[in-house]
């Protein structure tokens, strides 16, 4: 695989805001590239009994690193505009209604996890009774089952938190120092329009430092997300073997990528029946 | 659009405008999946058939809803870790209590996982030679919060095995297992009226948490009995020579001796997304919710079956499996099971020798293999799983091996 070519960092126009959100749209779109050619890769070491388990754990460690670069990538992206990374542009509406804390909701993949196993064990639940193995997901053991559940309340219960995390620091929108410095920026203005003039520099800096600590919040909680979000397809895949692990990962991919096509097939129909602000991002993938 | 019942409901003339979820019908058609196995047992008519997906207290609940989503969280995740810790512990109990009364108990396997669910309310209890020879298992699925549940966990079978010694003598099961539930749903309603607080996401709630209870049903083995006691619906099946034999009726609100039973007191059962005593709860029975007394009681049915030759299995489990399993998929799958000289679990998977937890391997494969097919049924439930091998022959045959 080659190194991915576009790299999030070379940004160096910090005062365009859509700056740092146009380069990580660029990508994420390279970066969903190199995720279909991954499936195409997992899909032929599943249909292939003739690889090692060691083999398929390089190309699990592999798919799993690409993860970790994407969130890698993205926390640089976060530390100059921290906005972009929570509104963002790359993904379609559909995606964007089901976001929790600019990305997809870890708990999720343990119900991932559950529906691909079920589907697995139900298509072969003749073959499990009888005792054979299936070597997929549908044949999780109990000490497998035991730490996915273990690891399913930690997660929800890790996620509870930075959800409560984001709730107190969106209450601070109406904190004192706002709504003083909300309350002060008005009467300017309105001592502006009665020509009474001078707008205060000092002001427009504390408003300035204000934002920035806003911001500084929202990029620790985003952090935050990001690392529960990956800490957890980490350790799932940990459970599992590397065969197991390679029939998640596809899931995880196939809904991934499929989820992102629906939603922008629907954006673009939306725009071109030209309802409201679709979004206008079609570019090619 | 909630329809007041005011009749004894009948199968046909359930008013059920608030059955928005298409569970019921894939339950239906799921249940007739093919599974070769069990096309040559003899069927009796299934007992639950009326159940109906279950929408717990707490997502209506604001209040409990609000404890959970913005309160307690640290207190939860201890609450989470005592919980692995005790299973771990009890089932090393278990192994020691099995190395010194190897001729008395009975085989087992549990398993209860949280599921689809968000949280974690079902609760199991395992207690081999809890008291002279006398086996004990209970499964108990809470709703509100899990802390009724837990407390189910913890005491029941010490108070039943109080109750069973006072009654030394003359034990009689129904009225000792009656007393038994009668004194849990005591402490359950003491302790909820106490400014004692709970281990759990109800911590910092009002200390008067009345809107929280449990399911018990609880199944005691003695070497010539089965005494099952149930109290709301999670239920216990024997698995007698290939038939599935419910040993509990669940106490649905809409069970036509139950309405009858809620309407004499005054209560009403409304269905609002199934029917549920007061519009509120989906069970006619269960240990704690002080607040829907005297019409939701904490009476357990009992029942007391002799034990023969040809039983099987039973199987205890939380409405979580029987929503989406029927009584006799769950047999002929632990059938299955117990019959397999090798065991269906993948002995490979990596930390399988970790199951090996004092409860029995073949016991094990069973209670995991209807847990996974519950959740591939789409059980959006926690569900909890205990599975008792009844053979008598097993040590005499697994000898001759």
């Amino acid at each position: 695989m080659s190194v991915v070519p576009c790299n999030c960092n070379h940004t160096t126009e910090k005062d365009n805001l859509s700056g740092e959100s146009e380069s990580f749209h660029k990508f994420f779109e390279c970066w969903i590239s190199e995720q279909k050619q991954h499936l195409k890769d997992l899909l032929a070491a599943e249909s292939t009994q003739l690889i090692s388990d060691e083999e398929l754990q390089a190309l699990n460690d592999k798919v799993v690193e690409h993860y970790e670069y994407y969130y890698k990538a993205k926390s640089r992206c976060a530390k100059q505009d921290v906005l972009a990374m929570l509104s963002p542009t790359w993904m379609s509406s559909l995606e964007e209604a089901f976001l929790w804390i600019g990305g997809w909701r870890p708990s999720m993949a343990f119900h991932l996890i559950y529906s691909k196993s079920g589907l697995q064990f139900e298509a072969r639940l003749d073959e499990v009774l009888q005792g054979l193995r299936t070597h997929d997901l549908g044949d999780l053991s109990a000490s497998q089952l035991a730490q996915l559940d273990e690891m399913q309340r930690r997660t929800i219960l890790e996620e509870r938190e930075i959800t409560d995390l984001m709730a107190r620091h969106q209450e601070t929108v109406a904190d004192a120092s706002m709504v003083e410095l909300s309350h002060v920026v008005s009467e300017m203005i309105r001592a502006n329009q009665r020509g009474e003039v001078d707008q205060s520099k000092e002001i427009e800096n504390k408003v300035e430092s204000t934002l920035v600590l806003k911001e500084e919040g929202l990029e620790k909680i985003l952090l935050k997300a990001d690392e529960l979000r990956f800490i957890t397809l980490k350790d799932v895949v940990d459970v599992l073997t590397p065969k197991q692990a390679i029939h998640f990962l596809i899931a995880a991919a196939e809904l991934h990528l499929r989820l992102h096509e629906w939603g922008k097939k629907m954006d673009a129909r939306k725009c071109n029946q030209g309802f409201g602000e679709g979004k206008s991002h079609n570019s090619s993938s | 659009m909630a329809g007041i019942c005011c009749g004894v409901v009948g199968e046909g003339d359930t008013p059920a405008p608030l059955e928005p979820t298409t569970r019921p019908s894939r339950r239906r058609s799921l249940d007739i999946l093919p599974l070769k196995y069990i096309a040559d047992m003899a069927v009796p008519p299934s007992d639950g058939s009326r159940k109906r997906p279950k929408l717990d207290l707490r997502d209506r609940d604001n209040v409990v809803q609000n404890c959970d989503e913005s309160t307690g969280h640290k207190v939860v995740k201890k609450e989470a870790k005592v919980e692995i810790h005790d299973n771990i512990s009890e089932t090393k109990n278990v192994t020691v209590a099995d190395a010194s009364e190897v001729e008395d108990s009975p085989k087992f396997g549990v398993t209860s996982v949280c599921g689809r669910r968000r949280d974690m309310e079902d609760s199991v209890s395992v207690r081999p030679s809890f008291t002279q020879g006398f086996h004990y298992f209970g499964v108990f699925d809470g709703h509100g919060c899990s802390h009724v549940a837990t407390m189910c966990k913890e005491r029941l079978h010490e108070i039943v095995n109080e109750e069973i010694d006072s009654a030394r003598e003359n034990l009689e099961w129904k009225l000792t297992m009656e007393n038994g539930f009668a004194r849990m749903d005591d402490e359950v309603n003491r302790r909820s009226q106490s400014n004692q607080t709970f281990t759990c996401r109800c911590e910092l709630q009002t200390p008067h948490c009345d809107a929280v209870g449990s399911t018990a049903v609880v199944a005691i083995v003695t070497p010539d009995k089965l005494v099952v006691s149930n109290c709301g619906d999670s239920r216990a099946v024997l698995c007698r020579k290939g038939v599935a034999i419910p040993l509990s009726s669940d106490h649905k609100p809409d069970r036509p001796d139950e309405l009858l039973r809620v309407q004499s007191k005054g209560g009403r059962v409304i269905y609002w997304d199934g029917p549920r005593v007061l519009g509120v709860l989906a069970m006619s029975r269960a240990i704690g919710d002080n607040y829907l007394k005297p019409y939701v009681i904490s009476e357990p049915e009992v029942t007391v079956t002799e034990r023969t030759e040809e039983d099987e299995c039973l199987i205890l489990a939380s409405d979580g499996l029987w929503d989406v399993v029927s009584n006799e998929t769950a047999c002929g799958v632990v059938r299955m099971c117990l019959k397999a000289q090798k065991p269906p679990s993948p002995p490979g998977s990596p930390g399988s020798d970790v199951a090996a937890d004092g409860s029995d391997r073949a016991c094990s494969d069973a209670s995991i293999l209807l847990t996974k097919l519950a959740l591939a049924r789409h059980s959006s439930d926690n569900v909890s799983v205990v599975v008792v091998d009844l053979r008598r022959d097993q040590r005499q045959s697994s000898n001759s091996n």
